[in-house]
């Protein structure tokens, strides 16, 4: 079972190396395919039918939807604006940081006493780095559309969290929260390509600037 | 003290690498010329090309000092000494008791290290940027093997490779998950120690790809045949340890014959496969920019430092 916690983890961090718009989405997909296996085996261990519905939506929403729409919005804007060239912190240091905040999640995790439910012992401190990674790299991007791959990792960490604290909230709420991902992520990337037109760039650094023409 | 049946295996295994190892590069360079459609040289060219070198006359620039000229063979002595403390078919190695993994480390330093000085002696410019990018390389790779190494003592108690490939025989790699990650990182660090893709490309001598190669350009006849032979021996020792210290099943326990048979077939098997992966792998990516590469050691780094996390559990 920390077996897969630990495909789990290795799969944001290939989301974590990658640069370009394309590349990322790619190994969104996979971590998407990993959390869809960890949730079927979660539902395995609990027992509990709903779960593997919402595994199966997991599957099919998160790495096979959201990466079609996220490439159809997309798909005129230019290169420059998808490839992540110049981050706050190298990229090189973003790994070392982001192992670091895996050990800081491992550490904030043992003070809960939660130790008698294997589920909740093994799953809730990755996801808890998995949000704390997704707040990290939406902090340390520049462009705005590589910041959306913070909030989908954020979305997979927090998705991970409800399930293994609850064993599955009923599955109207699921999705509910699945619904909202999707018009999130389309909202989201209308308004990337809105600021793209307006200010010719996605550079966030530079949206602080106030236009007065 | 380890019987006499144990010593004549344990010399028996140490030849078998230093004999078999230009078979597992003429694997890998077979694997990558059918990848690209092309047929390829046999996979005992390295042997044909290490015979033809023996024979060949040396040409030694009259600049270059003694050490241009013993460091070929501090380079093979080195190498071939770390070939004695690898376990094969046999869980472990009856000269284990001399050295552990650090003393291995230590010795393929070592041959880096007059490599680099070799490369620097005969004053070529070639060899000068060889051996700022081979120092580059190793100052990165070797903190990444130690903290990779370090998962692994760990894991299984002590840092001697007998008792480290001895534990793992008996114990599974999904019981410690730490593993995958020191996996990954000792994947990635033998990629940067051999010189493959991402790194650098052994097949072509041109000025932009080379790292190894660069620092041994001056080199001919015996000296290039073996500088060659040790380098194939130091791969094959490095997918020996990636290979019996993650998955070492069938590896034989006990000094018998059936059971030293089929670990040997696996072993084969096994490294023959890792060598097809790699070559596959090689196939696939190009090689990375030299100032991009830290990123991938920082991969390893990372990766290896969630191990010692996940030990900790």
């Amino acid at each position: 079972m920390i077996f897969s916690g630990a495909i789990l983890l290795i799969a944001t961090f290939g989301i974590v190396t990658r640069r370009g718009f394309a590349d990322w989405l790619g190994a969104y997909r996979y971590q998407s395919i990993v959390l869809a296996a960890v949730t079927a085996l979660i539902a395995y261990v609990t027992g509990i039918w709903e779960i593997y519905i919402a595994a199966g939506l997991t599957l099919v929403i998160k790495s096979i939807i959201i990466p079609k729409v996220l490439l159809y919005v997309t798909r005129n804007l230019e290169i420059e604006f998808k490839v992540e060239t110049n981050p706050y912190v190298s990229l090189r240091a973003s790994v070392i940081i982001s192992a670091f905040l895996v050990a800081l999640s491992y550490f904030l995790t043992q003070q809960i006493p939660f130790k008698s439910d294997p589920i909740v012992s093994t799953y809730l401190p990755i996801s808890i780095a998995l949000f704390l990674i997704g707040l990290f790299v939406i902090v340390n991007r520049r462009s705005a559309l590589n910041q959306v791959v913070g909030l989908l990792i954020i979305e997979n960490g927090l998705f991970l969290f409800t399930l293994t604290l609850t064993h599955g909230v009923s599955l109207i709420i699921e999705m509910g929260i699945f619904a909202d991902i999707l018009v999130g992520i389309i909202i989201s990337s209308i308004l990337l390509l809105r600021i793209s037109r307006t200010f010719d760039s996605l550079d966030v650094g530079k949206l602080q600037n106030l236009r007065d023409d | 003290m380890p019987s006499l049946a144990e010593i004549v295996i344990g010399i028996v295994q140490s030849l078998f690498i230093i004999s078999f190892s230009p078979l597992m590069v003429g694997i890998m360079n077979k694997t990558k010329a059918r990848t690209q459609k092309r047929i390829g040289s046999s996979v005992f060219q390295p042997y044909y090309d290490i015979i033809k070198l023996v024979r060949k006359d040396e040409v030694v620039s009259d600049q270059s000092s003694w050490i241009f000229r013993s460091s070929p063979w501090i380079n093979f002595v080195a190498i071939g000494t770390a070939a004695f403390f690898i376990p094969i078919f046999l869980s472990y190695s009856p000269f284990g008791l001399v050295g552990d993994i650090l003393l291995v480390i230590g010795l393929f330093a070592l041959a880096r290290f007059f490599t680099m000085l070799a490369g620097l002696d005969v004053s070529s410019s070639f060899g000068g940027f060889g051996s700022s990018r081979e120092m580059m390389m190793s100052m990165l790779l070797e903190p990444a093997l130690f903290l990779t190494i370090f998962v692994v003592s760990l894991t299984y108690g002590g840092s001697n490779i007998s008792g480290i490939v001895t534990t793992s025989a008996d114990s599974s790699l999904i019981s410690h998950p730490q593993l995958i990650f020191a996996m990954i990182a000792m994947f990635v660090i033998i990629l940067g120690e051999t010189g493959r893709l991402p790194f650098g490309n052994s097949a072509t001598h041109l000025e932009l790809t080379m790292i190894h190669e660069a620092t041994v350009l001056e080199y001919s006849g015996k000296s290039l045949a073996l500088i060659e032979w040790s380098s194939a021996i130091k791969q094959l020792i490095l997918l020996s340890l990636i290979i019996n210290i993650f998955v070492p099943w069938g590896i034989s326990s006990s000094v018998s014959v059936p059971l030293l048979t089929t670990g040997l077939l696996l072993f084969i098997v096994k490294v023959s496969l890792l060598a097809v992966s790699i070559a596959f792998l090689e196939s696939r990516v190009a090689r990375w920019r030299l100032f991009r590469l830290p990123d991938l050691i920082a991969m390893a780094i990372a990766s290896s430092m969630i191990g010692v996390v996940f030990y900790y559990l």
